[in-house]
């Protein structure tokens, strides 16, 4: 039996929240969020998501500064992380961490988020 | 904190803060001071700090280095110092000094102190200080003290016509005129340099009482490029007979008798120059025996003015480049604050687009009004975002009628109750029950009110009980007010953001504010006539009172007549 896939959203932004939540939802997708990075660590340690899309404004740090903090503070096994951030060019992806630039589209990064959960093994449903 | 501010190219209006013992200078994007021009090579130069103070180091560029106009392979920078590379020029504000404390050295002691029995003997105003190269009567005309007094109030009325403007052809008018009071001119002109052709301009010219004034000033090339390559001024009664001359032709054909030309040689730079000539006809020079018109006296005084003007030139361009460019970084960081948050509308629009797209596919009308929900929210937010742009960017008049205060606040917190219940937050209103009509602008107020009242809203969804605001009105006959208060338990506001509080596009809610809601309210409450304010503290909350003057509304104001003179 496959686990049902979970997604920790970290956004200030209550409707970003409610989009993803909606979208990733309907597609199988079990999920938490946190409008803030605090509230967003524990909840990252108690639940072990597996993967967790992360507005960099939520931290109030650099995309990349975001990413490694969360890599930071959380042990072992670490989540796939995408990280949502104003950047011109977005940094190259690696170490666990994604960079997508805002504005975005849903769409796609809908579709970047379920490409992330089937390859480590936890795929949706199909919508 | 030491700087390099970019005050021409195209990176005008940067500052770079000079942060680390080592910094390079370049094109390349590994230099601490990035510079986008062309003419810079990609390592250009470094700035070395050593021993409190940096030191800049051409690195074999291209094109060079450069500070305050000289071509400099190292040089250790001072305050004020100009330095350019490639078409980039940039002003170095200097590490801060320690200063020694003189608080104990000087002291200013009230008149009860023992030990100050010091009495006012004498007092002059300000004026009076002009009059300290007046010629006195005892002073023989023509003796050398006389000409050193002379002289003096030359410079001093120069040194006062160049410190009290900021235009250059004003500045440069005054000077001729000073000029022309002081020395028996024909004609005069002064040329300034074009920053960019390199090429003199003529701004000032002027002519004496009884010279043709239509008559064209034809000043010799020669002259002009022999004080500019020289950077020495000129004086030539006779220019056939001066052997500094070549015969040229220009000079032969002008039929110059008396003239000077002067560098206006600034602290970088020579900037422009200063032409004055005068004719003298033979039976002039007959009569007075070949005296000249002009002397070496002259000469040295119009070097002297010639400089101070240039550094007048000098520092009013520079102040206007330094307007420009913090013009132009305050527009650039008001186009960033602005797009930001476009962005995230544009994000919001985007998010509610893509729910009712899925529920369109998925015939699920819940999700298609959802994300209408979320299309309409974000529409009201570019309308608010647009309607505090424009309030705030131009100078208006309040539209002022006779308007129900109680209302107007009534009608926002009714407004916001959603947004307040979506927040959870209690919204409450109490209404001063004695309010009259009064004169205001209602949809201005609404604004402003509005404006505060979101900021509560959003200030007690942080507080860490159940979030409370509490919006009144309250009326002050005796004092002719009217204030609105805005409360909330929220976390209060920190004392070093209490100064930044109405700055416009500095806001504390990161990307969910625009920065311009509490700067839009004091704007419109100055245009009343009233002021905002706060009160507030770490953790107990804030208060913000609206106050305006109260004008009654004529129906008001026949109601209380009987009253007032009972």
């Amino acid at each position: 039996m496959v686990a049902t896939p979970s997604v920790l959203i970290v956004d200030p932004s209550e409707e970003t929240r409610e989009v993803l939540k909606t979208a990733l939802e309907r597609r199988g997708v079990r999920t938490l969020s946190a409008g803030h990075i605090r509230p967003a660590l524990r909840m990252m340690k108690e639940h072990n998501p597996d993967l967790v899309v992360l507005d960099a404004e939520a931290s109030g740090d650099a995309p990349d500064a975001a990413c490694s903090l969360l890599s930071r503070e959380k042990p072992p096994p670490l989540p796939r992380i995408v990280v949502l951030g104003s950047f011109r060019r977005p940094p190259p992806s690696g170490e666990g961490c994604d960079f997508v630039a805002k504005p975005y589209h849903y769409g796609p990064l809908i579709r970047r988020i379920e490409e992330l959960l089937t390859a480590v093994g936890c795929g949706p449903r199909s919508a | 904190m030491a700087s390099l501010f970019v005050i021409r190219g195209n990176d005008q209006g940067v500052r770079f803060e000079l942060n680390g013992p080592v910094l390079g200078v370049g094109r390349d994007s590994s230099n601490a001071i990035q510079l986008h021009d062309n003419e810079v090579s990609r390592q250009h130069a470094e700035l070395r700090l050593v021993d409190n103070a940096y030191t800049i180091r051409d690195l074999n560029s291209s094109n060079g280095t450069f500070v305050n106009g000289r071509r400099v392979q190292q040089h250790r920078l001072q305050s004020g110092d100009q330095v350019q590379v490639g078409s980039t020029l940039m002003l170095f504000t200097g590490p801060l000094q320690e200063e020694e404390n003189l608080s104990d050295k000087v002291d200013i002691s009230s008149p009860l102190q023992q030990g100050d029995e010091s009495h006012i003997v004498h007092s002059m105003p300000q004026r009076e200080g002009s009059r300290l190269f007046d010629l006195q009567a005892e002073v023989p005309e023509g003796s050398w003290l006389a000409k050193a007094r002379s002289n003096l109030q030359v410079m001093y009325r120069t040194a006062l016509a160049v410190s009290h403007t900021l235009d250059i052809d004003q500045l440069l008018q005054r000077i001729m005129d000073l000029i022309f009071e002081w020395v028996e001119a024909d004609r005069g002109c002064i040329m300034l340099i074009d920053p960019e052709t390199k090429k003199l301009v003529p701004k000032v010219r002027r002519t004496r009482k009884g010279v043709r004034a239509d008559e064209k000033i034809s000043i010799s090339k020669t002259i002009l490029d022999y004080v500019l390559e020289r950077n020495e001024g000129v004086l030539t009664t006779n220019a056939r007979e001066d052997t500094r001359w070549n015969p040229a032709a220009s000079i032969l054909q002008l039929g110059i008798r008396e003239a000077i030309c002067v560098p206006m040689q600034g602290r970088y730079d020579v900037v422009g120059v200063i032409y004055i000539d005068t004719s003298t006809t033979p039976q002039e020079v007959l009569r007075k025996g070949g005296a000249s018109k002009f002397t070496e006296d002259h000469l040295k005084l119009m070097i002297a003015i010639a400089h101070q003007a240039a550094l007048a030139v000098e520092d009013t361009r520079y102040y206007s480049a330094m307007v420009q460019a913090e013009r132009l970084a305050a527009i650039g960081q008001t186009i960033a604050t602005v797009s930001h948050h476009i962005k995230n509308i544009l994000q919001g629009i985007r998010g509610g687009s893509y729910l009712i797209e899925m529920g369109l596919a998925e015939h699920d009308e819940s999700l298609v009004r959802k994300g209408w929900a979320i299309v309409e929210k974000n529409q009201s937010k570019i309308s608010n975002l647009v309607m505090d742009m424009l309030t705030f960017s131009k100078e208006r008049e309040p539209d002022l009628v006779p308007a129900d205060m109680n209302r107007v606040v009534a009608d926002v917190v009714e407004l916001m109750q959603a947004r307040a219940a979506e927040c959870q937050v209690t919204l409450q209103y109490t209404q001063a029950p004695d309010m009259p009509v009064l004169v205001f602008d209602p949809e201005g107020i609404h604004r402003a009110v509005l404006n505060v009242v979101t900021n509560a809203i959003d200030a007690a969804a942080e507080a860490s009980a159940p979030g409370v605001v509490r919006v009144a009105t309250e009326y002050a006959p005796g004092e002719c007010k009217v204030r609105v208060i805005v409360e909330d338990n929220g976390p209060g506001i920190p004392p070093e953001q209490m100064d930044t509080l109405f700055s416009p596009f500095v806001s504390t809610k990161k990307s969910r504010g625009t920065g311009l809601g509490l700067p839009v309210s004091q704007k419109i409450l100055h245009e009343h006539g009233g002021k905002i304010w706060v009160q507030s503290a770490v953790g107990q909350g804030a208060r913000f009172v609206l106050e305006l003057p109260a004008v009654l509304g004529q129906t008001e104001a026949h109601s209380l007549a009987p009253d007032r003179t009972a």
